[in-house]
């Protein structure tokens, strides 16, 4: 018993256990290493990016100046973005009605919903293309203004995004205690109420998750962006895939390193800002 | 029931762009007549394959800003195009692409009242057998794919394509390229057949040659052979003769060979495909790049063999007389150029490719 | 759960923007390529539909089984290790203070939103042959190993690449999870072994499964990976079905092998289900 009067190891208190923190140390070094070293490598004079040579801050100015990948990191965030916000909102919207409603060929309804997540995405990324090449969708798109153009992708995004979301956010879904949403209408609440006051509070760690995959998948999707892009939508890794082939340049990595800086700062306001909220557990 | 098929959307889009062309015509002229193109140009073309200033140039020159997009192999390039095209003026297609893309309508003819720069052009290279009377292509640069080696790393003379199908002296140090039509036409050259053969005995024996050969490779390299040679990852490598050339000027220990066997010899082409929005802002920049300044500008940059008469008049010695870019005649003389041999040949070859690469 | 007449209005709000966007932007573009995998190239550019199952046939040829069986279990060892690095990462940050929790969260995502491309590039420049591990073993005395152009480099390559798909789940459902039960188990004489054995791990079993399903499977279809940490013998049937689609431009084929691996995607799928069921019905 005296092993609980000391801070840090009572039985649940597995944070302070010293074989995890060793393993997240571990773990973590594993993760970063990579990336440490193309951030290190951001600051090589050598141009092939393969041997240190030297420090220098013209890769900055170089990925700066250069308007393709200015472009493309544009184009990218703003499909990153609204699609997002678009498969979040159906994603949670499918969970909810996948979660709350009992109806008619519902497993197969289910498995159809996976099949964007089981299906390998080149045979999406071609059977969107035969699609929009059909519905003259993609010659359509091709002479609209920015950021109209990008309206191909953004669909093809959404389409593989938000099936994930619904998993995410449904797997949440599963830990909600039901009671809570019959006395909010035993206590005269509407639907609506409801659904804004008891249930997306609870939701909202699942959507918060879901919406960081979502933006994640769509952020690094290159094979169906590839396929659906064309030369006025080039995307961020479409754009690295045709440069990266003779060997990764220092510039890539200098417009990685700003890609990672401007995700980190933009993660740390989002969580900044959920944070305050209480979330009522089941 | 047609599944699939270009030309219907084609038709059906050149049907819509019809009715627009008849709306506005109604009241002004077409977009697509030809003075109110756009000032823009879309380049379809291969990484570090043009010259520092060319775009910029041009944009000088005419006004006509160049946007480039790069694809990584002519696979890329054929498999954009084929669904029709996204929106691209100008390509690069290799020889052999060149004449599938031909055969398959998905390139435009030229119109050569418009490319008065094609009088500087070598002789030999003002007609071709795969675009016969260069009737939609013009050549950009050409070259040869070798063996790019280390010279401290390897011991007497690499002049045979041995060292890297059968040899095991190099095994876990060698590197073949990642494309079908490469490998199996030069382990074609090595065991002395056209590279272009399609004798389904004699590419048995190659795919033979080349499942017992793999267990040297260390691994197949997507184009970035030269990367792999200058990182020390590999000792030998097939490869492009530029993209070596282009390490080389940053490592003295790396060299560059043509096979005594022979080689492929390709050449790449500028040419219009099918549906470009802006086909006149091409032409100009289809005659800009064969102006001899433009490029001589271009092949001082990437190391590649110029088609260009003029320009070579403009270039210095260490250039000309690089044989890894001009290779002497013996050497010409055993190298072929690869021809597109139909939908058949390329599904065949396919397979030997897949069950080499799980073996 | 409500049945769906109970209230209509609410239903239908839900279920057809989903919906709509499935269909029109999924099975549609699907049920066409199913339509290809049944037919015949006729020239360079266009096929034709002919009913044909050649297509088919041709895919159960020995060599593209065998590429298929070698991309399950490369897929399924991948999965294994980022489910065992995955799940006590997940469970150590539900369980450090809460100030820790977004950082730890925030540390795990953050690769993730590294161009897969530049990560792999990143891999190859810390693992090959003259890499920074090779590097720093060398200051021991150590190798230099060859750790890269093997099948082990492209299961690493996919750990490395899929891991936040496994935490994010797990921590979702490890969050959740009623720690009263954790307390009573062991109040109850369990040790820490039996309560993760018995209560833990069957509690969080909806999480591991989301997490495995959404690692397996783009594991299963990967191309990018292999291509490029793969050595010469590196073929998933993900390469195969990006070969139909570019250099051998044979789309039927390509449409083929692709709902082959749909098959095997819902067989992995199938059995998981029953699983899932038979878990079910020892634990309740």
């Amino acid at each position: 018993m005296a092993e609980t009067l000391k801070p840090g190891s009572g039985p649940l208190d597995y944070g302070n256990r010293l074989w995890l923190k060793i393993l997240f140390v571990a773990i973590f070094i594993a993760l970063y290493a990579p990336i440490a070293t193309l951030i290190a490598f951001s600051f090589n004079t050598d141009k092939r990016g393969v041997v240190w040579r030297g420090f220098t801050w013209d890769n900055y100015e170089k990925a700066w100046n250069n308007v393709a990948l200015q472009e493309a990191l544009l184009n990218s965030l703003t499909i990153a973005f609204i699609a997002t916000i678009i498969a979040t909102i159906i994603g949670a919207m499918a969970a909810l009605f996948l979660w709350r409603f009992r109806f008619p060929f519902k497993p197969a309804y289910e498995g159809v919903m996976a099949l964007p997540i089981v299906i390998p995405e080149i045979c999406m990324g071609v059977s969107l293309l035969l699609f929009f090449i059909y519905t003259g969708m993609m010659g359509w798109s091709v002479g609209m203004p920015w950021p109209l153009n990008l309206i191909n992708i953004i669909i093809a995004h959404v389409a593989f995004c938000f099936p994930f979301v619904a998993v995410v956010v449904r797997s949440r879904l599963v830990g909600f205690n039901r009671q809570l949403e019959e006395a909010s209408k035993d206590l005269g609440a509407s639907e609506w109420q409801t659904f804004w006051n008891v249930i997306l509070p609870f939701m909202m760690p699942g959507l918060v998750a879901g919406a960081l995959l979502a933006f994640t998948l769509s952020l690094d999707d290159f094979v169906i962006t590839f396929f659906t892009s064309g030369p006025e939508t080039v995307t961020f890794p479409v754009k690295v895939y045709s440069l990266v082939r003779r060997g990764v340049s220092p510039e890539i990595n200098a417009a990685s390193t700003v890609l990672i800086v401007i995700t980190v700062i933009a993660t740390i306001i989002a969580m900044k800002l959920q944070a305050p909220q209480k979330t009522g557990e089941g | 029931m047609p599944v699939y098929c270009p030309g219907f959307s084609a038709r059906r889009r050149s049907l819509l762009k019809g009715l627009g062309a008849l709306g506005v015509g109604l009241s002004f002229m077409s977009r697509h007549s030809l003075s109110a193109e756009e000032k823009k140009l879309n380049f379809y073309n291969w990484d570090t394959y043009i010259g520092d200033t060319t775009l910029a140039d041009f944009e000088k020159a005419t006004g006509i800003a160049v946007k480039m997009d790069l694809f990584a192999d002519n696979d890329e390039l054929f498999a954009k195009l084929k669904a029709g095209n996204p929106g691209y003026d100008v390509i690069v297609p290799t020889n052999d692409n060149l004449e599938r893309m031909i055969k398959a309508n998905m390139v435009m003819p030229l119109d050569m009242a418009k490319l008065p720069n094609f009088k500087n052009l070598d002789a030999v290279f003002q007609d071709a057998a795969f675009d016969p009377g260069r009737k939609h292509s013009v050549p950009y640069l050409w070259g040869t794919v070798g063996i790019g080696f280390r010279k401290s790393k390897v011991e007497g003379t690499i002049d045979s394509w041995k060292v890297l199908f059968e040899d095991p002296k190099y095994a876990g140090r060698l590197a073949l390229l990642d494309d079908a039509k490469i490998v199996i036409g030069s382990a074609l050259k090595y065991i002395g057949q056209s590279l272009n053969s399609t004798d389904p005995a004699v590419l048995k024996k190659v795919e033979e040659l080349l499942i017992a050969g793999k267990k040297n490779v260390k691994v197949f390299a997507k184009d970035n052979g030269q990367d792999l040679l200058a990182s020390g990852d590999v000792d030998l490598t097939m490869e492009y003769n530029g993209d070596i050339l282009q390490v080389m000027t940053e490592d003295d220990d790396l060299s560059y060979v043509v096979p005594t066997e022979g080689a492929e010899m390709w050449q790449d082409c500028l040419a219009i495909p099918t549906g470009a929005p802006r086909p006149e802002n091409a032409h100009a920049f289809i005659n800009f790049i064969m102006d001899p300044q433009t490029e001589a500008g271009i092949a001082k940059t990437v190391q590649y063999a110029t088609p260009n008469a003029e320009a070579k008049k403009l270039m210095d010695k260490t250039y000309l007389e690089n044989p890894a870019i001009f290779p002497p005649a013996e050497v010409v003389a055993k190298c072929e150029p690869a021809l597109y041999l139909g939908e058949d040949v390329t599904k065949s070859r396919d397979e030997v490719w897949t069950r080499v690469k799980a073996a | 759960m409500d049945s769906w007449r109970g209230n209509l209005r609410v239903f239908w709000t839900l279920f057809t923007p989903g919906t709509f966007w499935l269909l029109i932007f999924f099975i549609i573009p699907l049920a066409w390529m199913f339509g290809i995998s049944f037919s015949e190239k006729t020239s360079i550019t266009e096929t034709e539909f002919t009913g044909t199952l050649a297509n088919y046939i041709r895919s159960f040829d020995a060599i593209y089984l065998q590429i298929i069986w070698k991309s399950i279990w490369i897929s399924v060892l991948a999965t294994v290790f980022c489910l065992l690095l995955a799940y006590p990462i997940a469970f150590g940050i539900c369980f450090v203070p809460v100030r820790w929790k977004p950082l730890l969260l925030l540390l795990v995502i953050l690769p993730f939103w590294i161009n897969l491309l530049i990560r792999t590039y990143a891999l190859i420049a810390v693992f090959r042959s003259q890499g920074y591990l090779n590097l720093v073993l060398g200051w021991v005395g150590l190798g230099p190993f060859e750790m890269l152009y093997n099948d082990g480099a492209v299961i690493m390559g996919l750990v490395y690449v899929y891991m936040p798909f496994m935490v994010l789940p797990l921590y979702a459902t490890i969050e959740r999870l009623d720690r009263s039960y954790l307390e009573a188990s062991l109040d109850l004489g369990g040790s820490q072994f039996q309560t993760f054995w018995k209560v833990t791990l069957p509690l969080t079993m909806p999480g591991i499964i989301t997490g495995i399903i959404l690692v397996f499977i783009p594991c299963l279809g990967s191309f990018l990976t292999p291509d490029m940490l793969g050595g010469a013998n590196a073929i998933m049937i993900g390469n195969v079905i990006e070969r139909q689609f570019k250099s051998a431009n044979d789309w039927p084929f390509g449409s083929a092998l692709s709902f082959l691996l749909m098959y095997v995607t819902f067989a992995a799928l199938a059995l998981r289900a029953y699983l899932a069921a038979r878990s079910k019905g020892v634990d309740v």
